[in-house]
């Protein structure tokens, strides 16, 4: 217990003190978090609209290998990764271990299943009958999607409130592709690790706080986005 | 070009000629010959698997015919059985249709405004979809087909699964609101009273052909053929008064309804069952006028049933011994 009250005052004493390191870390995973699930969203979201709305053989075989990649193992990706940066490996000539874009990559990577999973099931929720009218309508493929996507706003705000939560949390890919190098790729969950290695328990637990508050932070921001205004005024129909 | 640029358009505008369609390797429907005018609504009837549905996706150019002709001025536009609408509200969803259907965003509103007063359910514009009744869906649903004013507009079953009362007031609604749109229309329906409520011209489809196209009152006079009168349920059963078989023959004629007169029949009696003993009497001759052929083993007393089969719906024979 007095790990916990001690991190906490560690906690509360770092985050008035706006030490500048932690700011560094808040920031790299941020960068990290954010990006990575843009990425996966850009990749990943036309996949899941193929999968959610698309009716073709081997589809299903598809959203099985989707939903595996749901549990795809951190520190594989991350050590798949990491063999293909190494300068002899096909993407080594791009100079990617040991940076921060390295550990984008490899948590874009863990994002986009996410993405693809999720998404294709919120989108597979959609009522048929509505895109099958838009259809029916002469609208065009974009337009069918555009409604779909927003017809399922809910289940997609889930699928990226997990991708951007697993962004903030994961540490097995940061520490493999990106060496949790202190002040360049190193994250608040690296960074509680390392603490916790270096038995420094109290700033391990006090970043973990940090992190968790950070967490709080921006999935409270998107599930007021989720549960927006207009769902709650106009309601679901089917 | 819209529905309202069509009004006194000469031509069809829609046209199938001798068109076959398929669905996988079998044949659904076969050499149907169609004329759509502008502003004519034409009802398909139809059983089950007969093709209505078929027909309906061919005319929305959602499957290509096989084999045949086709043509059709303007876009055609499918308003679906499922009244599926979309979390927004009741205004926004009609919008919505006419974005699909491609109308400048300025021009929205008041179309789907007046969509919405055709159909008497502009007072739900600012309702959520999720808070409407069966029937009130339904008229959002129509009122989206509506407002995008397609050259033919195509609904499927526009009453389907909705109750006898909500049933009852959409049907005269939709029909008013029809004729004020002047669209080309095609409703494939499975009541015939909302057929007769609806049409111009009355399209039977049995398997897959089109087995009848008339105005109401040519099919409810002459169906072209008697499974089109059976189906179209102009048969009926009339029960002979007890005792009148002693006669070996028995002439019936048929008295057409009080506001037809006796030329405008083309029903006939098409047999005559004795009930008691489960075996069927022949009937010879196929006019207005029939007889027992054989009365050898029927006894005064014994009930029989005459059917009738023909135009003017359920005529009362009399008898003429």
């Amino acid at each position: 217990m007095r790990f916990f009250l001690d991190g906490l005052a560690e906690a509360w004493r770092i985050v008035i003190g706006g030490e500048p390191w932690l700011w560094q870390l808040v920031t790299v995973t941020l960068k990290v978090s954010l990006i990575s699930t843009g990425a996966a969203i850009v990749l990943g979201l036309p996949l899941a609209l193929l999968l959610g709305l698309g009716r073709f053989r081997g589809r299903g075989a598809l959203m099985v290998v989707a939903n595996a990649g749901l549990g795809l193992p951190p520190v594989l990706v991350g050590l798949v990764f990491a063999l293909l940066m190494f300068p002899e490996a096909p993407l080594g000539r791009f100079h990617l271990l040991f940076t921060l874009n390295g550990v984008i990559i490899a948590q874009t990577a863990l994002a986009f299943p996410v993405i693809v999973a999720l998404g294709a099931a919120a989108l597979r929720e959609v009522p048929a009958g509505l895109l099958d009218q838009a259809r029916a309508f002469h609208a065009s493929r974009f337009r069918v999607a555009a409604l779909a996507v927003r017809e399922a706003r809910t289940g997609l705000l889930a699928a990226i409130i997990a991708a951007v939560g697993s962004g903030l949390s994961e540490v097995g890919a940061v520490v493999l592709v990106g060496g949790n190098i202190e002040g360049l790729d190193q994250t608040l969950a690296s960074a509680a690790l390392q603490r916790v290695e270096a038995a420094r328990f109290a700033d391990g637990l006090a970043i973990g706080i940090v992190l968790l508050g950070l967490i709080l932070i921006i999935t409270a921001l998107l599930t007021i986005v989720q549960a927006g205004r207009g769902m709650r005024r106009v309601g679901w129909s089917s | 070009m819209t529905a309202a640029d069509l009004a006194g358009w000469p031509g069809p505008v829609a046209h199938l000629a001798d068109v076959e369609v398929r669905r996988g390797r079998r044949t659904v429907l076969h050499g149907i010959d169609l004329e759509i005018a502008a502003g004519e609504t034409v009802v398909v009837l139809g059983p089950n698997g007969a093709g209505k549905s078929t027909l309906l996706q061919t005319l929305g150019g959602i499957l290509p015919p096989a084999s045949g002709r086709m043509g059709m001025v303007g876009r055609s536009a499918t308003v679906l059985q499922d009244a599926g609408l979309a979390r927004r509200s009741v205004r926004a969803n009609v919008e919505l249709a006419l974005a699909w259907w491609g109308v400048p965003r300025r021009e929205r509103r008041a179309r789907a405004d007046a969509a919405l007063e055709l159909l008497r359910a502009g007072h739900l514009a600012r309702r959520p979809a999720g808070a409407l009744s069966g029937g009130e869906r339904r008229r959002v649903h129509l009122a989206r087909g509506l407002a995008v004013r397609p050259e033919l507009l195509l609904l499927d079953e526009p009453f389907a699964g909705l109750d006898p009362d909500a049933h009852d007031r959409l049907t005269l609604d939709l029909a008013t609101a029809l004729r004020e749109a002047g669209t080309a229309v095609v409703v494939v329906v499975h009541e015939r009273r909302d057929a007769w409520a609806l049409a111009d011209r009355i399209g039977v489809l049995l398997d897959g052909r089109l087995a009848a196209l008339a105005t109401p009152d040519e099919l409810e006079v002459a169906p072209p053929t008697e499974e089109v009168a059976r189906f179209l349920g102009f048969t009926g059963e009339v029960r002979l008064p007890d005792g009148l078989l002693l006669a070996r023959e028995i002439d019936l004629a048929l008295v057409p309804p009080a506001d037809r007169r006796p030329d405008d029949l083309d029903a006939r009696v098409e047999q005559v069952l004795r009930r008691e003993h489960g075996r069927r009497v022949r009937v010879a001759g196929e006019s207005c006028s029939a007889w027992v052929e054989t009365t050898a083993d029927v006894a005064a007393g014994e009930q029989v049933v005459v059917r009738i089969v023909g135009g003017a719906r359920f005529p009362t024979p009399t008898i003429r011994t």
